[in-house]
């Protein structure tokens, strides 16, 4: 055995060290704060669906780290960004759900929530295909890839329909998937090519299918961006509703259009405009709700497909006001006084579920606090007032951000 | 079995001396630039304190505390490391030429030895494993000491503490080697395996083909990876990603298993029936 | 038995070896002579399966040859076969290590016989003396068979004469014993069959006694016959 020796201590050295390197780093308690959620009134059980997404940013010991977290009821869950973890992706809950329940058809299907379209009848997905050209000028021979899961006969109707006019295209990107009275709906970003001015316009742009022919019914543009202005910026977003993978009737768009201002040395932003426009996807008609909503004062904040919640930050207090589309007006508003501390400018994000409204600040740190409120929508009373803190005092360092990206209801 | 043993003891007392070598360096330069990098900060600090008149907390904000990933960052660390993989990937050539090239013919009694010759491709190969690994373990053990000589060597307000486990995943450097899951750290050195095996391969192409072999050893390798590749290829390129991310890693896998027995199949026949003294 | 049967090898485009028959017994030495580089180092690699050959087949005592044979069979080469920076009782320890058929009683009594002394690194040894750790490493497996290539090349008279005594001594008999050579003369008195190979093939495979005996030929008169004649 003595000549063994070398051999046996090397083998003993790596498999202590190593080992104990790893089984270490695996219990070691995680050295970042664990965020909680103190109530101030209200009940905690209100919390039970709530799910805070964020990262906590901390210059814990010189070294700066970045994680991503959870913030519940319960406490903080550090995202582990193990490798399988971080192979496997995390998608959205609405498409995980989708893919633990209809495994063969979610294949290969991009796993975003706005290309999908769910009711008691159907699963459709809808994305745009492209063939790159030689070069980037030349056409790119957009076509439609349509896979519609007819959940009683359990069958899938896939095709593919050339996008028309695709020769003009630039890009173009689906925003939403609807299928309405048996016609399926695609609403696109469409970059359209201008040979005139030899610049790009955008618009957003709707088809609608008749599933059972796979034919074009119709399609046009719901919204286009203006030619001529040279001195102008301007940009249509769609606000995707609530849960976009179930029926909405009506849509969505916020148009901004920006002045440009050019000096001989800079360019700057000059006076912006901003509207809201619906469209009705029934009655193919879209109405401006600009006066209604009055933008110059007002953030939307969360649409649920029948209301647009507006929001406005007047320093620790912010007013939600909901606009009904369908009765084209608004409601009441609520104030919530969101923190005693100074906090930021940026509206809180809003979830609206079930008649509740949810609200948390985007943005804690040493020198601002976070507040978490759960509402009702009906009455205005709040349900639960609370605010994110640091579980253990003497985790409390100076430099720190939590932000949170996104709040879920589940 | 037992024949794998010894063999592969008697192969690592064949690269004993070069691997003493590796740590030797890595020891006497990662610690030198420990001393070197804390004296240069401290000097500094004496220079803008003393000199310059600057206060302490002035500088510290100017300047920062010195931690072990300063340390890390610099020639003086990282350099001994590139040093060991520089000579691990020689050693991947040498564990088999050494043996044919010159007056040293110990290919005749290797060869020669009452035991199935996959073992010698074991040997070596598990050899590398052993020889890596064993780096790895080292600088492992060494940081603890490394950061505890900064300690000696550096007042506490200067200096910022960081773990082991904080080092190393503040390096991207670092990660490569000692990555941040044990998960990992199995993949990436089952790769590694993997491609010394192909490399293995290729070199007993070489062995017993001549010129014409290392042709062969050529294409071998290309086809390795091609068919390594190919589940992403078909992926990305006809199937649109048909598989789900979990299913691509465990395809991914069974080719590399795949790869790694075709390779140790070939080279077993090439060793049995192929090779030449 | 150790049979050759119609082995033919090349080397790129030239071919060494155009079919080589021939067969070796135990308990005979079994020559093989023939100028250099006519192949007898490259038969004696291919008994022990150190290079491919493109045709034909070698058995021992009937089977092919796989690991298990180099239980049976052992291969004295022209060339260092252990690593230089070892001693020669590291050589023999190794040897004890892998070879279930290795006697050390006989190794130590080669040592004493060659009067080689454990310590030395094999580095160090004289040409001579290589040669006889060659041999103490080769015959002291207790082995059926046992290949020779070219034992007295380049060594001095002395050496020589002490390796020739290993041929008349316990350590030879009953074992089958394939030896090449292309300098007969210090062992021809020991030889019991000859094979004489010429331009990769076996020209002539004869009895040295019978030669001796029936014919008043040495081998060498035999040889010169084959190659002059």
């Amino acid at each position: 055995m003595k000549k063994y020796w070398k051999f046996t201590a090397i083998i003993a050295v790596i498999v202590l060290s190593i080992g104990t390197f790893y089984v270490n780093s695996a219990i070691s308690a995680d050295q970042n704060p664990e965020f909680v959620i103190k109530k101030e009134s209200g009940d905690t059980k209100e919390l039970e669906p709530l799910v805070l997404e964020g990262s906590y940013q901390g210059a814990s010991s010189g070294n700066y780290v970045s994680r991503d977290l959870k913030i519940t009821r319960q406490g903080t869950e550090y995202r582990n960004p193990s490798f399988l973890n971080r192979l496997i992706g995390s998608p959205m809950p609405v498409i995980e759900s989708l893919q633990e329940q209809y495994r063969g058809f979610m294949r290969g299907k991009s796993p975003s929530e706005n290309l999908f379209f769910e009711n008691d009848r159907f699963l459709a997905y809808a994305n745009v295909d492209y063939e790159i050209g030689f070069n980037s000028r030349e056409s790119k021979d957009y076509t439609f890839e349509i896979d519609i899961l007819n959940k009683k006969e359990d069958s899938t109707d896939s095709f593919t329909m050339k996008v028309p006019d695709a020769n003009k295209m630039d890009h173009v990107f689906v925003d939403d998937v609807q299928i309405i009275n048996g016609e399926l709906n695609i609403i696109t970003e469409n970059m359209v090519r201008d040979n005139n001015s030899d610049r790009l316009y955008g618009e957003k742009h709707i088809y609608t299918i008749d599933m059972a022919n796979q034919k074009f019914i119709k399609h046009e543009p719901i919204i286009k961006e203006p030619k001529g202005q040279d001195n102008t910026h301007f940009d249509i977003t769609f606000i995707e509703a609530e849960g976009s993978t179930k029926m909405h009737e009506k849509l969505l768009f916020l148009t901004t259009e920006r002045e440009v201002i050019k000096d001989r040395e800079s360019t700057r932003i000059g006076d912006t405009s901003r509207e809201a426009i619906s469209y009705n996807l029934k009655t193919k008609e879209k109405r401006r709700l600009s006066e209604d909503l009055n933008l110059e004062e007002n953030e939307i904040s969360a649409f649920d497909g029948s209301a647009i919640y507006l929001t406005k930050v007047n320093g620790q207090k912010v007013m939600v006001t909901p606009f009904h589309l369908e009765k084209k007006q608004l409601g009441d508003s609520y104030l919530f006084q969101l923190s005693d501390k100074p906090m930021n400018e940026v509206p809180p994000l809003i979830k609206i579920k079930d008649g509740k409204l949810y609200a948390a600040s985007n943005r804690m740190n040493s020198n601002t606090t976070a507040s978490v409120i759960v509402a009702d929508l009906k009455t205005g009373d709040s349900l639960f007032k609370g605010e994110l803190r640091i579980k253990n005092s003497e985790d409390e360092i100076e430099d720190y951000d939590l932000y949170i990206h996104d709040i879920f209801v589940k | 079995m037992k024949n794998y043993l010894k063999l592969v003891n008697f192969e690592f007392n064949r690269v004993v001396k070069l691997f003493t070598i590796l740590l030797g360096i890595t020891l006497v330069v990662q610690m030198a630039g420990v001393i070197v990098q804390s004296r240069e900060y401290l000097g500094r600090a004496n220079e803008k304190m003393n000199e310059d008149l600057m206060s302490k907390a002035q500088f510290l904000t100017d300047y920062g505390q010195i931690s072990f990933a300063h340390i890390v960052r610099s020639v003086w660390f990282l350099g001994p490391i590139a040093l060991c993989a520089a000579g691990v990937a020689f050693y991947i050539f040498l564990v088999w030429y050494r043996d044919w090239v010159g007056k040293n013919t110990f290919i005749y009694r290797l060869l020669m030895l009452p035991t199935t010759r996959l073992n010698i491709f074991f040997a070596k190969i598990s050899n590398i494993l052993i020889m890596t690994l064993g780096l790895v373990a080292f600088q492992l053990i060494l940081l603890p000491f490394e950061a505890l000589v900064l300690k000696w060597m550096v007042p506490d307000d200067f200096r910022n503490d960081m773990g082991v486990k904080e080092t190393i995943t503040s390096i991207p450097e670092l990660t490569i080697i000692i990555p941040n899951s044990f998960v990992e750290f199995v993949l990436y050195y089952g790769a590694g395996l993997l491609a010394v095996a192909i490399l293995f391969t290729a070199i007993l192409m070489e062995r017993s083909f001549k010129w014409k072999g290392i042709i062969a050893g050529v294409l071998y390798s290309a086809m390795a990876i091609l068919v390594l590749i190919s589940p992403v290829l078909l992926q990305e390129l006809v199937l649109n990603g048909f598989f789900y991310p979990m299913e691509l890693f465990v395809i991914e896998i069974v080719m590399g298993i795949i790869v790694l027995a075709v390779s140790i199949w070939m080279s077993g026949f090439l060793l049995k029936k192929k090779v030449t003294v | 038995m150790i049979e050759v049967k119609e082995v033919e090898k090349k080397f790129g485009r030239k071919k060494i070896l155009r079919g080589v028959s021939f067969t070796a017994k135990k308990g005979e030495i079994t020559c093989l002579i023939g100028i250099n580089g006519v192949g007898k180092t490259t038969i004696l690699n291919a008994i022990m399966a150190l290079t491919p050959v493109q045709k034909g087949e070698i058995l021992l005592d009937g089977e092919p040859i796989k690991e298990k044979t180099f239980e049976k069979i052992s291969f004295i080469p022209d060339a260092l076969t252990m690593l230089p920076n070892m001693t020669i009782e590291k050589a023999m320890e190794f040897m004890n290590d892998f070879y279930t058929c290795w006697n050390m009683e006989r190794a130590r009594e080669l040592l004493g016989f060659f009067r080689l002394h454990k310590d030395d690194r094999i580095a160090s040894l004289s040409k001579g003396n290589t040669a006889k750790v060659n041999l103490l490493l080769g015959l002291a497996l207790d082995v059926d068979y046992i290949l020779m290539d070219e034992p007295f090349s380049g060594i001095d008279m002395f050496s020589r004469e002490e390796i020739a005594n290993v041929f008349t001594s316990h350590l030879i008999e009953n074992r089958g014993v394939i030896i090449t050579t292309h300098e007969v003369s210090d062992i021809e008195h020991l030889i019991d069959k000859v094979v004489l190979l010429d331009d990769g093939v076996v020209t002539k495979e004869f009895d040295a006694e019978k030669a001796r005996e029936d014919d008043g030929m040495s081998v060498i008169d035999v040889m010169r016959e084959v190659y002059q004649g």
